[in-house]
C-alpha cells in the first residue's frame, strides 16, 4: 500500500478531516487504511463524489476484518446522502415531502397532511439515529428504497426522512406517527417491503402477500387468475397460487373432444407473465404454484424447476410447493399406495380437509376414479429430489393448516394454499384472494442486561398491531376480489427477526433447551400482546366484519389446538380470553414469521428465527454484493486475542465454520452455523413456538449434501411435530469456486455423504495450506501422507 | 507399471486407478447449470447507465470472452484428451468440454443480449485478429496449444515435460490467470451494483474453472509422483518465464481495458492483483512466490464466502444435480 496518502486539495483534504472525525468515536478504524485504498483506486480528475464512494468501497471491503468499518462506511454513505438532498435545497422532512409531492410521487392527502403539520413533524426527526445503521442497512435502504427524483434519479430524502414518511404514512394523528418513527428510526420494528416502498405514495398497497384460489377448470377463470396474478405483481405483492382446481394430463375435453395437456402449459404461461411484470422496475416479480398431492399432474410438477431436460416443460421462474394431505404422510409411513385423480372427474377433494377428506378421497379410489396408482413412497422420493436439486417444492401440510386456522371451522372456508413464502395461511375462494401486511419485530433490539425486555417487546407490538391495522383502511388494492377479503378478515402478519442475535448475545446454543424455552416465551408474549391489542382496537372500532365465523368467536384460540403447550402466563391468557369473549377481535389472524431478508439487512440483524448459515457470509442484493461478519463471533475472538488475519483466513477456508479453530469448547457450540446445527432442533424449536403463530413460519431447513433417506425422514419429523409448513430446503454446491484470497491447494467437497450434522465434527483448521488442503477437504486428493 | 501418461487409449475402469478422477467427475456432473437460468435482462438497463470508460472496458472484456472457452476447448480436444490416458481422467476431460461449450454459450448470448447491432457483434466476435490486447493473448495460446501439435505419443522424457508445459500453462496461465484476471473486472463491476446477470453467470463459471485448473494439478501432481525427477528447475524456470509472459499479456489488456483509470479499477491495481494470483499458482505446484504482491481488490474477497441469496432478487445457484439414496423415516438429520 502506499505509504503516505498523497491525495490533492482540496476534495481530498476535507474527506481526511472526516475520516478523522470519525475516527474519533470509531477508534477501530484507520483513517490512513481508507486514504491509501483512496488514492490507489482514484483517477485523476476524481472530485468530491468520487472520492466519497471510493472510501465507502474502501471502508465496506474492509469489515470482513474490522466490523467497525461497517459503521464508518454507514456515515460517509449518510454524510454522501445529506449532500445530495442539501444540492435539491432539502433541509427538513416537509420540504422532502412537498419536493417529492411535486414531482407526483406522494399521495395529496398525505402531502396535505404532511403540511398542516409541518412544524411538528419536522420536530420528530432526529439525524442521530442514522447511527443506528451499519453500511449493509443503509445502502440497500439508498439503493432501492429511499426516494428519487423521477428524472435526475437524486434521492429526495434522507433516512429519517423516509422514517418518519414511513410512520406518517401509516398513522392518523401526529403523536401515533412519533412514536411509531422512534421504534422504526430504532430499528426497532420494520414493515416489509411493500408498506416500506409504497407509505404516503400515490398507490398505497402496503401488502406482502397475496393468496389466489386456484383457477377454476375453464378457460375464462384462468386467463382471469393471469391478470390477476400480474396486477398484484405490479404492486411489490407476492403470489401463492393454487392450481389444483385445473383437470390433468389426458382429462378429456369436452368442448372439442380433444385431450387436455394439462397444467403444464398454463403454468409455462403463468411463468412467462411473472418474469415480464416486475414490481415498478424495484423487485421482480415472484409467484408460488402450489399443488395437491393428489392432482395427477404431480411428477410433471415436480420437475418444473430442473434444469435438464425439455425446456417446453420448465418454468425457471415460478416457486413450487406441494400441499400436503395427512392421509399421504400416513401411507408412506405405511409403505402402502397412493392414488392420482383428475380434479375434473373428482372436484371435490379440493375442498375437503380431515376426515372429510380422509373418506372422500378413499371413496374415490374404492370407485376406481384414480387416474393412476403408485406406491407413496416413490412419489414422496420424488418429491425429496425435486427440494434437494431446486430447494423447491416447498413441503406444507393441508390437515394441521386447516385444523388450526381461525378462520376455518365456522363456515369460513377452507384454506387451500399458503403464500410465496409459506408463512401465510387463509382461506381463499373463487371471489375472495387472501391478502396480508406484514412486519417484523427486531428481538436484537428489545434486550436488555437481564435478557430479553418483554415489557419492551410487548410496547412494540402493540406498537406494530396498530399500524399494521390501520395499514388496512388506507391500503390501496389492485383487485377487488384483494379488497373484498381483506376488509372481512383483516388478517395480520406480525413476525419477529433477529433471533439468533438474541441467542447469540445470551450465549444460548440454538440446540439448548435454554433457547427453546425462550423462543418460545418470545413467541407466546407476541401472540398475548397481539391479541389483547386487537381485542382493544375491536373494543374501539368494532370485531373484524367476519369475525362470527372465525373459531375465536367460539371460544377456541391458536394455543387450545396444541393440548400439551404450556403457556407461562395462563392467567393472562384467561384474562385475554375474557376480552375476546366481549369485544371480539380487530383482526382474524396476527402473527406469521415471515422471511425478512430484506428488512434484517437494513436492521442489520439476523433474519427472523434462523440461524447465520455462516460466520462470514457475503450477501448479494440487487444493490451489489455485502460482506457480512458476525459480530458476536470476532467480540469473542478479539477478547481471546485469536482476531488475526490468519483466524480469518481459516474461517473463510472453512466456509464460515468455527469448529476447526482451536477455541473453547462453549464457543464452537454458540457458532455452530445452519449447517453444523441438527436441524431436529429448528424444528423442535418451530413446533415449540407453533402454539403461538397462528399463521405459520417461513422455517428453512439446511442439509450440506442432501439424500433422500435423510431429507424423507427430517420432512416426516417436521409433519409429526405438527408444523404446518417447511420453506426452502438449502443445500450447498457439490464444487465451488475457488478462494482467491486464501492460500490453499484444493477445492473439491468431500465425495464422501456426509454423516448427521450432531457427528459432523469438522478437522482441525492448521495454518499451513497444504496441510489444511488434505486434512480437511478431499483426504483422496492428499498427498501429505503418501 | 502403468503410469498416467504412457501412451495408449486404456479402457479398463476397474480396478480403478484414480478414483480421484471419478469423484472430480461425479462432483462436475451434480454442479449442471444451464444458460437458461441466468437472467441477463437486468443488464440491459445497467449497459445504458456506463460511463465512456467503463463501456469499453466492458465491450473489450466481452469481447475476450467471446474466445477464451473455445481456445481452452481446442487445447482439451487436440493435446489433453490424447495424451491423459486413464478413462477416468478422460470421463473428466468429457465433462470439462461439455463445460467448456456451456461456457461458450453462455458467452455467445452475452454478447448477443449486450450488443444488439449485428456488426457491433460481428466485430466483438472478430476482435481475436483485430484487437492487438485480445490477440496477444490468444497467440499466447496458440503457441502453446502448438507446442505439443506433432506429438502424437509422449514416448520420451521431453515429450512429456514438453505435455506438462502445455498442462501447466493452461492452468496456470489461460484459466488460472486470463480468466481470473476477466473475472476481477466482473466483480469490480458487481461491487458497484452493475451487470448482476453477468456476474451470476461469472460466477458459475467460475466455479467451473476452478475445478478445471484443480484437475489439471492433480493430473501434474501425479505424473510428479509417477515420473519424480521430470519436474525440475530447469521446467520450474520455464513456469515463471511462462506465467511472466502471461502476466505481462494480461497486463497490457489490463491497460487497453483501463486507460487512465476507473473509479476503483486501474492497471496498477491490476499488475499487483495478477501478481498476486501467479503466485499463488507457483504455490500450488510447490514453487516459491515470485511477487510478493499483496491482493488489492476488497471485492475479490467476496467471492470466498458464501452466499446467501436474497431469493426475490436473484436465483439460488447452490443446489446440487445428483442426489441418492431411497426413502427412510428414521435417518438422523
Amino acid at each position: 500500500m502506499t505509504a503516505t496518502p498523497t491525495l490533492a486539495p482540496p476534495a481530498a483534504a476535507a474527506l481526511r478531516e472526516l475520516l478523522h472525525r470519525h475516527h474519533h468515536d470509531l477508534p477501530d478504524t484507520d483513517p490512513d487504511r481508507i486514504l491509501a485504498l483512496v488514492e490507489s483506486g482514484r483517477t485523476a480528475r476524481a472530485g468530491r463524489a468520487e472520492l466519497t464512494e471510493l472510501a465507502i468501497a474502501a471502508a465496506a471491503g474492509l469489515t470482513a476484518e474490522e466490523p467497525a468499518y461497517a459503521k464508518l462506511a454507514a456515515r460517509l454513505l449518510a454524510g454522501r446522502i445529506a449532500d445530495e438532498t442539501a444540492a435539491q435545497g432539502i433541509d427538513s422532512f416537509s420540504a422532502s415531502v412537498a419536493t417529492a409531492y411535486a414531482e407526483g410521487l406522494l399521495d395529496p392527502g398525505f402531502a396535505g397532511f404532511v403540511a398542516a403539520h409541518a412544524d411538528a413533524l419536522d420536530g420528530l426527526v432526529d439525524h442521530a439515529h442514522d447511527g443506528a445503521f451499519e453500511y449493509f442497512g443503509l445502502r440497500t435502504l439508498h439503493d432501492r428504497y429511499l426516494l428519487r427524483h423521477p428524472g435526475s434519479r437524486a434521492v429526495l430524502e434522507r433516512p429519517q426522512h423516509f422514517w418518519l414518511r414511513v410512520a406518517t404514512g401509516l398513522s392518523d394523528t401526529v403523536e401515533e406517527a412519533g412514536e411509531l418513527y422512534r421504534a422504526l428510526a430504532r430499528l426497532a420494528y420494520l414493515p416489509s417491503s411493500p408498506t416500506l416502498f409504497n407509505a404516503g405514495a400515490r398507490h398505497q398497497q402496503l401488502s406482502s402477500c397475496f393468496l389466489v384460489d386456484s383457477p377454476r377448470d375453464e378457460l375464462e377463470s384462468i386467463y382471469e387468475r393471469y391478470t390477476q396474478v400480474a396486477k398484484l405483481s405490479k404492486f411489490a405483492g407476492g403470489i401463492g397460487i393454487s392450481w389444483s382446481r385445473v383437470r390433468s394430463r389426458g382429462s378429456l375435453i369436452r368442448g372439442t373432444n380433444g385431450r387436455s395437456n394439462g397444467i403444464v402449459p398454463w403454468l409455462r404461461t403463468l411463468d412467462a407473465s411473472v418474469a415480464a411484470v416486475n414490481q415498478g422496475g424495484r423487485r421482480k416479480g415472484a409467484a408460488c404454484v402450489y399443488l395437491d398431492t393428489w392432482h395427477a399432474d404431480i411428477e410433471e410438477f415436480l420437475e418444473l424447476r430442473d434444469n435438464t431436460g425439455d425446456d417446453a416443460r420448465r418454468t425457471h421462474n415460478l416457486n413450487l410447493a406441494n400441499w400436503v394431505p395427512d392421509e399421504f404422510m400416513r401411507r408412506v409411513e405405511a409403505d402402502a399406495d397412493w392414488s392420482l385423480f383428475d380434479p375434473k372427474e373428482v372436484p371435490e377433494l379440493i375442498d375437503l380437509w380431515g376426515a372429510e377428506f380422509d373418506a372422500a378421497y378413499r371413496a374415490a379410489e374404492a370407485a376406481g376414479r384414480a387416474v393412476r396408482t403408485l406406491p407413496a413412497r416413490t412419489l414422496y422420493a420424488r418429491m425429496m429430489r425435486t427440494l434437494a436439486q431446486t430447494g423447491n417444492g416447498w413441503m406444507t401440510f393441508k390437515d394441521a393448516a386447516n385444523r388450526t386456522c381461525n378462520q376455518v371451522g365456522n363456515g369460513g372456508g377452507v384454506v387451500h394454499h399458503s403464500n410465496l413464502c409459506t408463512e401465510i395461511l387463509e382461506v381463499t375462494s373463487d371471489d375472495e384472494t387472501a391478502v396480508c401486511t406484514l412486519g417484523s419485530i427486531n428481538l436484537a433490539a428489545h434486550l436488555s442486561a437481564d435478557g430479553v425486555d418483554f415489557a419492551a417487546l410487548g410496547a412494540t407490538v402493540r406498537l406494530a398491531v396498530g399500524a399494521l391495522d390501520r395499514a388496512i383502511d388506507r391500503n390501496w388494492f389492485p383487485t377487488g376480489q384483494a379488497a373484498t377479503a381483506h376488509r372481512r378478515w383483516r388478517p395480520l402478519g406480525l413476525g419477529v427477526m433477529g433471533l439468533a442475535d438474541v441467542f447469540a448475545a445470551l450465549r444460548l446454543a440454538f440446540d439448548s433447551p435454554e433457547a427453546r424455552a425462550l423462543s418460545t416465551r418470545i413467541a407466546e408474549e407476541i401472540a398475548l400482546a397481539a391479541y389483547d391489542a386487537s381485542a382493544d382496537l375491536a373494543a374501539a372500532r368494532g370485531a373484524h366484519p367476519a369475525y362470527p365465523l372465525t373459531r375465536a368467536a367460539g371460544g377456541v384460540l391458536h394455543p387450545d389446538h396444541w393440548p400439551d403447550a404450556r403457556p407461562a402466563r395462563p392467567e393472562a391468557w384467561a384474562a385475554l380470553r375474557a376480552k375476546i369473549a366481549r369485544h371480539g377481535l380487530r383482526n382474524s389472524l396476527l402473527v406469521a414469521i415471515a422471511p425478512t431478508a430484506t428488512i434484517a439487512s437494513i436492521a442489520g440483524c439476523a433474519e427472523c428465527v434462523e440461524p447465520l448459515v455462516s460466520n462470514v457470509f457475503k450477501r448479494e442484493t440487487l444493490s451489489g454484493e455485502f460482506l457480512q461478519v458476525n459480530r458476536y463471533l470476532v467480540a469473542d475472538l478479539k477478547r481471546l486475542g485469536r482476531w488475526t488475519p490468519q483466524t480469518r483466513d481459516a474461517i473463510k477456508q472453512a466456509d464460515g465454520s468455527v469448529q476447526g479453530l482451536d477455541l473453547p469448547a462453549e464457543l464452537k457450540a454458540l457458532y455452530r452455523t445452519a449447517w453444523e446445527l441438527p436441524q431436529k432442533a429448528l424444528i423442535d424449536l418451530a413446533a415449540a413456538r407453533a402454539p403461538y403463530v397462528d399463521q405459520s413460519q417461513s422455517l428453512n431447513l439446511f442439509q450440506a449434501a442432501p439424500t433422500i433417506g435423510r431429507l424423507s425422514s427430517m420432512y416426516a419429523y417436521a409433519w409429526r411435530a405438527g408444523l404446518k409448513t417447511t420453506y426452502y430446503l438449502r443445500s450447498r454446491p457439490a464444487t465451488r469456486i475457488a478462494q482467491t484470497t486464501v492460500r490453499k491447494g484444493t477445492f473439491l467437497t468431500p465425495p464422501v455423504e456426509q454423516g448427521p450434522p450432531v457427528n459432523n465434527s469438522v478437522a482441525p483448521v492448521a495454518g499451513d495450506g497444504d496441510a489444511v488442503a488434505c486434512s480437511l477437504e478431499n483426504p483422496e486428493v492428499c498427498e501429505a501422507c503418501q | 507399471m502403468t503410469m498416467l501418461l504412457d501412451p495408449g487409449m486404456d479402457l479398463t475402469l476397474r480396478p480403478m486407478r484414480y478414483p480421484d478422477f471419478y469423484e472430480r467427475f461425479r462432483a462436475a456432473i451434480r454442479n449442471t447449470w444451464t444458460v437458461e437460468e441466468v437472467d441477463l435482462a437486468s443488464d440491459v438497463p445497467d449497459l445504458a447507465k456506463l460511463s465512456p470508460g467503463e463501456r469499453h472496458l466492458v465491450h473489450r472484456l466481452v469481447a475476450f470472452f467471446a474466445t477464451g472457452d473455445s481456445i481452452v476447448a481446442n487445447n482439451l480436444v487436440l493435446n489433453l484428451y490424447q495424451h491423459v490416458n486413464a478413462p477416468e481422467a478422460r470421463l473428466y476431460l468429457s465433462r470439462q468440454l461439455y463445460e467448456e461449450a456451456v461456457h461458450v454459450q453462455f458467452y455467445l448470448t452475452l454478447l448477443d443480449t449486450y450488443l444488439p447491432d449485428h456488426e457491433e457483434r460481428a466485430k466483438a466476435f472478430a476482435a481475436v485478429e483485430h484487437i492487438p490486447s485480445i490477440r496477444d493473448k490468444a497467440e499466447f495460446c496458440f503457441r502453446w496449444i502448438d507446442s505439443i501439435g506433432s506429438l502424437r505419443r509422449l514416448d520420451s522424457r521431453a515429450d512429456r515435460r514438453a505435455f506438462l508445459l502445455n498442462l501447466i500453462c493452461f492452468a496456470a496461465c489461460v484459466e488460472g490467470l486470463f480468466f481470473y484476471g476477466a473475472f476481477a473486472y466482473v466483480y469490480w463491476l458487481r461491487s458497484r451494483g452493475l451487470l448482476s446477470g453477468l456476474a451470476t453467470g461469472t460466477n458459475w463459471v467460475f466455479r467451473d474453472e476452478s475445478m478445471h485448473m484443480e484437475f489439471a494439478f492433480t493430473v501434474v501432481d501425479t505424473v510428479r509422483a509417477e515420473e519424480r525427477d521430470l519436474f525440475d528447475s530447469t521446467m520450474a524456470d520455464q513456469v515463471r518465464q511462462m506465467l511472466d509472459e502471461a502476466v505481462a499479456a494480461e497486463l497490457a489488456f489490463a491497460r487497453d481495458l483501463c486507460g487512465d483509470g476507473l473509479p476503483g479499477m486501474n492497471t496498477a491495481d491490476m499488475r499487483r492483483y495478477l501478481e498476486y494470483v501467479a503466485d499463488a499458482r507457483l504455490a500450488r505446484l510447490g514453487l516459491p512466490p515470485a511477487y510478493g504482491s499483496a491482493n488489492p481488490f476488497p471485492f475479490m474477497e467476496l467471492q470466498d464466502v458464501q452466499e446467501l441469496t436474497n431469493f426475490f432478487e436473484r436465483r439460488v445457484s447452490a443446489y446440487q444435480v445428483a442426489v441418492e439414496g431411497t426413502v427412510a423415516l428414521d435417518e438422523a438429520f
